[in-house]
């Protein structure tokens, strides 16, 4: 695959390009997200370890799952967060009894629901577009994600370094 | 037996988690995918490798890790191309049924004799320093016959396991 150091990022690579088996890893990243579902554990964390476990297994194996494996991992981590203050808060009204049940919680938990919701139909969309070697960005994420995997850095192994030897100059 | 069960504790709450996945990626493209499937068989190897030594058919410590070899034991599962999809819901559904209900049923009085059969061979191991040809191929059998229940239960394959433990 040709870099194009000139505009500082890698070539994304096309959908003939890739493998079947490199498509199914990058699909999986998005999968990671029915994690607590497979383990039996209804906790939210554990989706997010999962994603984290599955970007450390996969993330070296190419660019291009690399690149669905930080989106997926970083889109995780805004409704992850979120879940855990639901959590916390459902704890403190009807476990503890420190917090009374208002409107503040159910418009946050309202919220909630459709943030889960998005990042639920977004996966998909994700998942389906990966497993079709094409690459799909999500509203900020995708750049952050492009940004990680495709960006040309220094010590990239991939990138050509100037030729030692030159030929003498006449 | 502690340090490899601790460890095949957490790799098995992730095989779970990637067979649940799989089913979906089954249901939807008909393919087990590969890295998956082999975690799974790699997974299966390990305990194979443990259980062998558990059962004292073999001797010598066994390997840790994923990619952890052994000459005595080995466990080749090929690659499923496809899987039938309609197959995989027939499994969800009735599963337990057809499948997980008689071959337990069988299993359990099996496994039963299995541990009998242990006993007996450590005490004879312990005198004679043999193995009795017989019982090391029942306790295999059962191995067996509890991997392939297993591989046809997690979607690894569409081939029904035989009611035996011989290959």
């Amino acid at each position: 695959m040709e870099e194009t150091v000139e505009t500082g990022y890698h070539a994304l690579p096309q959908p003939d390009e890739l493998g079947t088996r490199e498509k199914e890893d990058a699909m999986g990243a998005y999968l990671m997200m029915f994690a607590s579902i497979g383990a039996g554990l209804p906790l939210p964390i554990i989706n997010l370890i999962a994603s984290v476990i599955y970007y450390f297994v996969n993330s070296k194996k190419s660019r291009y799952i690399k690149f669905h494996c930080h989106q997926s991992l970083f889109s995780q981590l805004p409704t992850s967060l979120m879940n855990a203050g639901l959590m916390f808060w459902l704890f403190q009204i009807f476990i503890y009894d420190n917090w009374e049940y208002n409107n503040n919680f159910v418009g946050y938990a309202v919220m909630v629901g459709v943030f889960n919701l998005a990042y639920f139909v977004l996966s998909i969309v994700g998942a389906v577009k990966a497993r079709k070697g094409q690459v799909y960005y999500f509203l900020f994420f995708g750049r952050l994600a492009y940004s990680h995997a495709y960006k040309v850095r220094e010590n990239d192994s991939m990138v050509k370094s100037a030729p030692v030897n030159q030929p003498p100059s006449m | 037996m502690f340090p490899h069960a601790f460890l095949l504790l957490f790799f098995g709450i992730w095989g779970s988690i990637l067979s649940f996945i799989s089913f979906w990626i089954i249901l939807f493209t008909g393919r087990y995918p590969e890295s998956f499937f082999e975690f799974q068989v790699k997974l299966m190897r390990w305990q194979l490798r443990l259980n062998a030594r558990m059962y004292n058919l073999v001797d010598d410590y066994p390997s840790f890790g994923l990619d952890g070899t052994d000459e005595l034991t080995s466990l080749e599962i090929p690659y499923p191309e496809n899987l039938g999809r309609g197959h995989l819901l027939l499994k969800a559904f009735f599963g337990w049924l057809y499948c997980a209900l008689p071959h337990v049923f069988v299993l359990y009085f099996r496994l039963l004799a299995t541990m009998v059969v242990s006993f007996l061979a450590w005490w004879i191991v312990l005198f004679t320093g043999k193995f009795p040809e017989g019982m090391h191929g029942f306790i295999t059998g059962t191995l067996r016959w509890g991997t392939r229940l297993g591989l046809y239960l997690g979607n690894m394959t569409d081939e029904y396991p035989p009611f035996s433990g011989r290959e």
